[in-house]
């Protein structure tokens, strides 16, 4: 079958009631997450992983991914009506967005956001639907040592782009790699650092460990923050000018292509094609003083940027099973807990699955059109709801949720630790993203570097004398070098989501 | 006094017993759980629901699937061993899986092959050794002469250590005297058919079940079954009996037990309606249709197996750990 028909076959299995019902509940749920301030799109998709596990794996991961990429558009409604970004990557749309709020034009900046991201989402997943099948068809040739490889220059980019220091980074990465490591050793069989508790014969399990890192420790920063006033603002005129058309057109255009092509790259995240979109602007506006006061390019350009990333940033996973970000590792996560591991192979053996996936990102753009375009006014309304009920709700939510995992307290346990770990790291500056990309990877990171070994009968030259691999090899210490030269751009190296 | 105590402690151990043996006449009289060593959706968990759901009507109380995966199975089975023996708490054995965890002492399993009670048997898997459709080596003799010509350098795919396709590969080491494969242990079926065919694996070693789609798809051929009866699913494929080695017999059985001490009426009520289930047609096309072959042993057959099993799975997980490349 050719892309043609697997798509169609996707459409069909995408449009089916239930499928499309559990893709509107995953848009509802992802808006809701992104309306409230503090809970990210990782917190929120790892928080709700154990309400699909009664669902067939497909229905699961179109709900999860609408969650992903339902809240990209939800973040952009507390941005600008409480200047406070619903999710990291809605940062810069507080620059003019809230700015457009205050002289009431609030509704404008909502319309456009919304437009803009359909436009984002719709073209970088058709330019998946185009890309992803000869990347994984390519990627099937690969060996142990060249995923093995891949895997490092996928961890080296993380590394190396979160955080200000490459030490702190690189010590996430590998406390993730151990932690990684608890369990039986799944080569030999012999368990390790199990302390005799039959419970970590299984690893630490990943959905607790981000629920605990992103759930609970954004619960816990949320209630340090003050409480903010929500804008009055003019919701009824949600469609731009036709000027304001004009002055979009280009912004969204542009803030496409960055979002799509950074989103190939691992490690990228989020926020940095919002900033890069924006400045692009700025750059090239005729009238750069316009920014910060209310340009409504301003806001079109970086909302366009990262919806296009987060639709394209489902490349690298799906065809390589490369997580580029926490939040793609996260949904990694509910792959393999569906029993489903990412990758050229799966997108050879389950193409239903696969293309009813993608088919689902068409679909579920056009339902958050409908969410954030009409509805918006009730969203707005659910920002007044008082932080103290959301926060405890959430959090009891967490402890059911990991619960459900396993009916095993011991995972409840996991998720608490990890949460004050997870609060410990953001107050000393810790990233994160390095440390959940080590802890998914991991597994499979040893599993190919010993499988390697095997068919080597032990010798490392195995890693040097396959060229791809050696390419993929030598990119990965480009990166680390370049990071510990400083060679990235400040505003792409603080981000961390 | 002591007199007293004695007759009141006869008097009530009676009591005991007679009112053990009721229970198990009236057995059972609440729902039944049958543990799965592995996750749901895998081959082992499938045919445990299909008769799980055809069992239970003929035993008159629900019988509830229970998944206890990870480590191989050995999170299952320690589960079972540590449950009550009143026929409450059954599950899936997995021969030879379940003896080589008990078998390595890396594993440090805290059960024995006297911890179990087995009931019934299921199905029986026979391993077969494949390679790509396009591969040099058109038989087994064509593999093992290269085996033998240059040892160490064949890369066999097993699919996990100490698996039953790793001892498959030690049976044929033994029988081909100087033939010599380089192992590669991988996850699973899925993943030795990715690496055939991407080139990075030679041979695999597996069982019918999982492969016998893509040998009828013509993606692959199957060399031998490690068997001394053609497979059913596979007729055109010859045993390594009849290629001259009868010492490589190795499969992959699945049957059902309980923990040590079950009383014996509760057995055979167990015993009496699995067997039934098994030979029902539903249960046989529904397996069959996916090239898994029912084998039912009960009694002494089954013990038999299992010791069988256990004592040739002693001997060669000793000779895995000894073998220079592991």
């Amino acid at each position: 079958m050719d892309t043609f028909q697997h798509l169609m076959a996707g459409l069909a299995a995408a449009m089916s009631l239930q499928n499309l019902t559990f893709a509107l509940i995953g848009c509802i749920l992802g808006t809701l997450i992104g309306v409230l301030p503090g809970l990210g799109p990782a917190a929120g998709t790892a928080i709700l992983i154990p309400l699909t596990f009664q669902l067939d794996p497909t229905g699961a991961l179109i709900m999860l991914s609408a969650i992903y990429y339902g809240a990209m558009y939800g973040g952009t409604i507390t941005s600008v009506l409480i200047n406070v970004p619903g999710e990291a990557a809605s940062v810069v749309t507080c620059f003019d967005g809230h700015q457009m709020a205050k002289q009431g034009r609030g509704g404008t900046a909502l319309g456009i956001a919304a437009i803009g991201s359909f436009i984002g989402g719709i073209v970088a997943t058709i330019a998946l639907i185009v890309v992803a099948p000869p990347l994984a068809r390519f990627a099937l040739s690969f060996g142990p040592p060249e995923f093995f490889a891949l895997m490092l220059v996928g961890l080296c980019l993380v590394t190396g782009l979160a955080g200000r220091s490459l030490l702190a980074g690189l010590a996430m990465a590998v406390l993730g790699l151990l932690i990684a490591m608890v369990g039986i050793d799944p080569v030999r069989g012999a368990p390790r650092f199990t302390f005799g508790i039959p419970s970590l014969y299984d690893g630490v399990g990943f959905i607790p460990v981000v629920m605990g890192l992103f759930g609970v420790a954004e619960i816990l920063l949320t209630v340090e923050r003050p409480y903010r006033e929500v804008i009055k603002t003019n919701l009824a005129s949600l469609l731009p000018s036709r000027e304001e058309w004009r002055r979009c057109v280009g912004a969204i255009t542009r803030g496409t292509g960055i979002g799509f092509f950074l989103g190939l790259i691992p490690g990228v995240g989020a926020i940095i094609p919002t900033f890069v979109a924006y400045i692009v602007e700025k750059r090239i506006s005729k009238t750069p003083e316009r920014f910060g006061q209310g340009a409504i390019e301003g806001v079109a350009a970086p909302e366009t940027a990262n919806n296009a990333y987060a639709n394209a940033a489902m490349i690298p996973l799906l065809t390589l099973g490369i997580p580029s970000s926490p939040t793609i590792a996260v949904l990694m996560g509910a792959f393999i807990v569906n029993g489903l591991t990412p990758g050229p192979f799966l997108f050879k053996e389950r193409p239903d699955l696969v293309w009813a996936v993608i088919a689902s990102f068409l679909l579920g753009n056009i339902l958050l059109l409908i969410l954030n375009l009409p509805l918006v006014g009730l969203w707005a309304r659910l920002l007044r709801l008082p932080y103290q009920y959301v926060c405890v709700g959430t959090l009891l939510f967490c402890v059911i949720g990991a619960y459900s995992l396993q009916q095993n307290v011991f995972d409840i346990g996991v998720m608490i630790v990890c949460g004050i770990i997870g609060y410990g790291m953001r107050k000393i500056d810790l990233p994160i993203a390095p440390l959940v990309l080590g802890l998914i990877l991991g597994p499979f990171l040893e599993k190919s570097l010993r499988t390697s070994l095997e068919m080597s009968a032990g010798d490392f030259s195995i890693f040097l004398t396959r060229p791809l691999c050696l390419g993929l090899l030598v990119i990965s210490a480009v990166v680390l070098i370049a990071s510990a030269l400083n060679l990235a751009p400040p505003e792409v190296r603080k981000s961390d989501t | 006094m002591s007199r007293l105590l004695t007759t009141f402690l006869g008097a009530a151990s009676m009591l005991l017993a007679a009112s053990g043996s009721a229970v198990a006449q009236d057995y059972p009289t609440r729902p039944i759980q049958l543990m799965v060593a592995f996750p749901a959706g895998g081959s082992t968990d499938i045919a445990a629901r299909i008769v799980g759901a055809i069992a239970e009507k003929a035993l008159g109380q629900p019988i509830t699937v229970v998944n206890k995966g990870g480590a191989g199975g050995q999170v299952g089975w320690t589960e079972m061993v540590r449950q009550k023996p009143d026929g409450y708490y059954i599950g899936f054995i997995n021969l030879p899986a379940t003896n080589t965890v008990i078998l390595d002492p890396e594993r440090k399993a805290i059960f024995t092959e006297k911890d179990f009670t087995p009931i019934i048997n299921q199905v029986l898997d026979p391993g077969v050794i494949w390679v790509r459709a396009d591969s040099p080596y058109k038989t087994v003799k064509d593999l093992l002469e290269a085996a033998k010509k240059s040892p160490g350098t064949i890369r066999a795919a097993t699919t996990g250590i100490l698996s039953d396709d790793h001892l498959a590969i030690l049976m044929t080491e033994e029988a081909a005297p100087g033939v010599n494969f380089r192992l590669v242990h991988l996850e699973g079926g899925a993943a030795q058919f990715k690496e055939i065919m991407a080139g990075n694996i030679d041979v695999a070693f597996d069982n019918v079940g999982s492969i016998v789609n893509r040998v009828k798809s013509g993606e692959v051929r199957a060399l031998a079954v490690t068997d001394d009866v053609r497979s059913k699913f596979l007729p055109d494929v010859p045993t390594m009996k009849e290629l001259g080695y009868p010492t490589v017999i190795s499969s992959s059985t699945r049957g059902i037990a309980g923990p040590k001490g079950m009383p014996a009426p509760v057995v055979a009520k167990l015993r009496d309606v699995l067997k039934k289930a098994m030979a029902d047609p539903e249960h046989v096309k529904k397996l069959e249709d996916q090239g898994i072959a029912i084998k039912i042993m009960v009694g002494e057959e089954y013990d038999k197996y299992f010791a069988d099993a256990h004592a040739k799975a002693k001997k060669y997980t000793e000779w895995a750990k000894n073998r220079p490349q592991k």
